[in-house]
């Protein structure tokens, strides 16, 4: 009973101070501080000094900033026109067609950068006015633009997952291996919809109007992804056979992704400058909500809080089943007022050991979160989604997020997936090398 | 005095970026070593051994520069998230009253944050402690750049705090987060 008491005055207190508009980095550290001062002995003063200083002196973390860099750099780039012209060949006589380059757009972008807003931003940009311009059905092409763009979140290398490892001490590399087959299984999900909704609604799709073009021509138009592609293959590929940690490999990537902007024309003073303050400003705000995060779990340890409720959970003998629908519901709703990272760092603090007490294994609790928090990217009213994608067309919210409302369903039944079988999350770490 | 405090905020950006350029420079020239040893064994000559002694370590420490060196200029820029869902529905001055609550709240926790930091400091510089890595550093040094770095961000919310007083500014700086 106590102990319900104590973690209802802290929610309340930290909801309250959020609520106030208080920054989420200093209502975590705030809810720390009290739980330490009301509900345990600890010195609190010098626990808080020895947090800040603990958690961000790291090795595994400086992957962070360098994987927002790489994302910065290569969103500066021409990459967005060249995305389009490179994957519309390709996709020209498949149902549903041009808007199949939303998809893979997204996906291959996705792996350049861990944001999801910044994906939506890429590929919307050159997507929309000349899927618009083409007659495309205005409502598919927001659609497969949100839905698409959350794959950012999911698949490596990913700023969250990055999050989730540091703030669970779980391998980053292998979170990142365990994103690759859900990530390409939602692909598969959303190209499967846009599919059969196109033979269901052949008017949304205007036919096609060239000819189908010689392979030969196929490729040129695609030969400015290759080196993009080469890029993703090189990153991805050495954290997953092991000989290059996401640090170092995010840290190469950076180097490779300026002299490709170089190549390409579009770096210079100006875009340099603007890439490396982008990805100060992103990163310390990561960084500092990590620190007070890192604070809150160190307090909440003390107060035995996460420990009990994880005892009271295991008392009621949910099933893990039980437990996940419980949790989905409950994220789905945080996640319409707060945004991922602090969903995710809230998890961690107080959430992990009741999840670990059911058996839950936390690497795929990882992937199942994000996917979670993917499908509040596109709910209102808060989905920075939602947001970018207003600022890009003109639309408003609610009917970008009703045009979204089949891609959050196929977000839920990749969770159900995934549930269902685990090993679409399992089975690459487990072919990893150490 | 207004020119000089903005010069302040953007040199804390600088710095901060700075940190993370020597991060940077320093991993690539680390596996560039390793790439270079695995070429010349491959050939079957002696690998060469290049690397950056104590990397990990002093990659973390210039990590929690770049961190606490930047806080205030990603203050000033709007750059910390906070959410504004209740905020935006309140009629103005029910939104700098509230803008005014957080900004004290924020700047009682860096106070009391950065006066243990600097007890913290304090300690490691008397008791010599040294980190633990190929490259003994003293740890008073990563921590009083953290303390640095707390001090820049209580000036900057400080600053905050007296524009929203004094009507200077109508509201905090917030900027669409970039997730």
């Amino acid at each position: 009973m106590d102990m319900i008491w104590m973690s209802l005055v802290l929610l309340t207190g930290l909801l309250i101070l959020l609520g106030a508009g208080l920054w989420v980095a200093f209502a975590l550290t705030a809810t720390g501080l009290a739980a330490l001062h009301f509900f345990s002995n600890i010195p609190v003063g010098d626990s808080l000094a020895t947090s800040f200083y603990g958690a961000s002196a790291s090795w595994e973390l400086a992957a962070l900033p360098m994987f927002i860099w790489m994302g910065e750099v290569l969103f500066r780039s021409r990459l967005s026109e060249e995305m389009f012209t490179g994957i519309a060949p390709w996709v020209g006589r498949i149902p549903g067609r041009l808007l199949h380059t939303n998809i893979i757009g997204c996906g291959i972008f996705a792996a350049i950068s861990g944001s999801s807003a910044a994906t939506a931003a890429t590929i919307g940009k050159m997507s929309v006015p000349e899927l618009t311009q083409r007659g495309y059905d205005r409502k598919q092409i927001l659609g497969t633009l949100a839905g698409s763009a959350t794959l950012g979140l999911l698949i490596p290398p990913s700023i969250i997952l990055i999050v989730y490892g540091v703030a669970t001490e779980q391998s980053i590399a292998r979170l990142f291996v365990a994103g690759i087959l859900p990530g390409l299984l939602l692909m598969v999900l959303f190209a499967g919809y846009v599919g059969i909704w196109s033979k269901l609604n052949p008017s949304g799709v205007p036919a096609e109007e060239e000819e189908a073009l010689p392979l030969a021509e196929k490729i040129r138009r695609s030969k400015p992804l290759i080196p993009v592609v080469l890029l993703i293959v090189g990153v991805i590929g050495s954290i997953y056979a092991g000989l290059a940690s996401p640090t170092e490999s995010a840290a190469v990537g950076v180097a490779l992704a300026h002299l490709l902007s170089w190549r390409g024309g579009s770096l210079n003073r100006e875009t340099f400058g603007q890439a490396l303050m982008g990805t100060v400003k992103t990163s310390t705000m990561i960084a500092f909500i990590l620190v007070g995060a890192h604070f809150l779990t160190v307090s909440m340890g003390f107060t035995g809080i996460p420990r009990d409720l994880a005892s009271w959970i295991n008392t009621l003998e949910l099933s893990p089943y039980m437990l996940l629908l419980a949790l989905t519901v409950f994220f789905i709703l945080l996640g319409c007022f707060l945004d991922g990272i602090s969903v995710v760092v809230l998890t961690t603090s107080v959430i992990l050991p009741m999840v670990q007490a059911a058996g839950i294994d936390p690497m795929w609790f990882g992937i199942y979160l994000v996917i979670v928090v993917e499908m509040s990217q596109i709910t209102p009213p808060v989905g920075f989604n939602l947001f970018v994608i207003q600022g890009l067309t003109g639309e408003n919210i609610i009917r970008v997020a009703m045009a979204a409302l089949p891609y959050f369903l196929l977000l839920l039944a990749g969770v159900l997936l995934i549930t269902i079988f685990p090993e679409i999350v399992t089975y690459l770490p487990s072919q990893m090398g150490n | 005095m207004r020119r000089f405090l903005d010069s302040l905020y953007r040199l804390g950006g600088y710095v901060s970026a700075l940190q993370l350029m020597i991060i940077m420079v320093m991993v690539v020239l680390q596996v560039s070593g390793r790439i270079l040893d695995k070429a010349l064994q491959a050939l079957g000559m002696n690998a060469l051994g290049l690397q950056v002694p104590g990397l990990a370590e002093l990659a973390g420490f210039l990590l929690l520069g770049a961190t606490f060196t930047g806080l205030a200029y990603t203050l000033t820029v709007g750059g910390h998230i906070r959410v504004d869902l209740l905020h935006r529905a309140m009629p103005e001055n029910v939104q700098r009253a509230l803008d005014i609550l957080v900004t004290v709240i924020a700047l009682a926790i860096t106070a009391y944050g950065t006066w243990f930091s600097i007890s913290l400091a304090y300690d490691s510089y008397d008791f010599g402690d040294l980190s633990i890595g190929m490259v003994p550093v003293p740890l008073w040094i990563p921590q009083a750049v953290m303390v640095v770095g707390l001090v820049w961000l209580l000036i900057a919310l400080s600053d905050a705090l007296i524009g929203l007083i004094t009507g200077r500014i109508t509201h905090l700086k917030d900027e669409a987060p970039q997730e």
